[in-house]
């Protein structure tokens, strides 16, 4: 595999984690990966946005109790901190959903700087995901 | 059979998924072809992982063991 795009979808904490350890892994193998932040997922590329990010629902009270195991795991617990080892190899873009922006109020004033830009959707899908080798969606 | 000679030794060990991988790509990039890389791992997972690593990234594994759910793999870099 040369390139993977991946749709995010959701910001909860637990749930966002995969999309980004994926990235992570693939991007230190040298694959290109192409992320695109879409719904509330997008909040995560906001200024103060992904060290914010929590658990949802009914494992909300297990929040403290995964922390640990991801530092356990030599995982970082901070999702921005996550983001930013993702940017630093050099391999990762992260782009905000135009339209997610717009609802959820990400413009590019308060758009953290390890993320590219903001994005339309028919962009992304047709320029990263239907060009990529591997696509996915969370 | 003689363990292979390290160069270097990466230790994963209480660490899992993608850590122990993330860490053993970095590691292999900073060596010269011809180094030998040691991995310690405690992930099971690696027992998959670095073998198939390996054919895919053209390195070589001189072997892998297993003691007291410790694994030990020796790497060879070939490019």
């Amino acid at each position: 595999m040369k390139t993977l795009a991946i749709v995010v979808t959701n910001d909860a904490f637990d749930k966002i984690l995969t999309p980004l350890g994926i990235a992570y892994l693939m991007a230190a193998e040298d694959v290109q990966v192409d992320m695109l932040f879409v719904n509330w997922a997008v909040t995560a590329l906001k200024t103060g946005g992904a060290s914010n990010l929590h658990i949802d629902g009914r494992h909300a009270e297990d929040e403290e109790k995964m922390r640990a195991g991801m530092a356990k795991a030599g995982l970082p617990t901070d999702m921005y901190e996550l983001i930013k080892a993702l940017k630093g190899t050099g391999c990762v873009n992260m782009y905000a959903c135009s339209m997610a922006a717009a609802i959820f109020g990400v413009d590019e004033t308060n758009l953290i700087p390890e993320a590219e830009g903001i994005v339309g959707l028919a962009w992304f899908l047709n320029e990263k995901a239907d060009k990529a080798d591997h696509y996915q969606y969370f | 059979m003689d363990t292979p000679q390290a160069t270097v030794t990466l230790d994963t060990s209480g660490k899992c998924c993608p850590m122990p991988m993330v860490e053993t790509n970095k590691a292999i990039k900073a060596l010269a072809v011809g180094d030998v890389l040691e991995i310690i791992a405690t992930d099971v997972a690696t027992l998959k992982d670095i073998p198939s690593w390996c054919e895919r990234t053209g390195q070589t594994l001189l072997s892998s063991s297993e003691h007291d759910q410790t694994l030990k793999f020796y790497v060879r870099k070939n490019r």
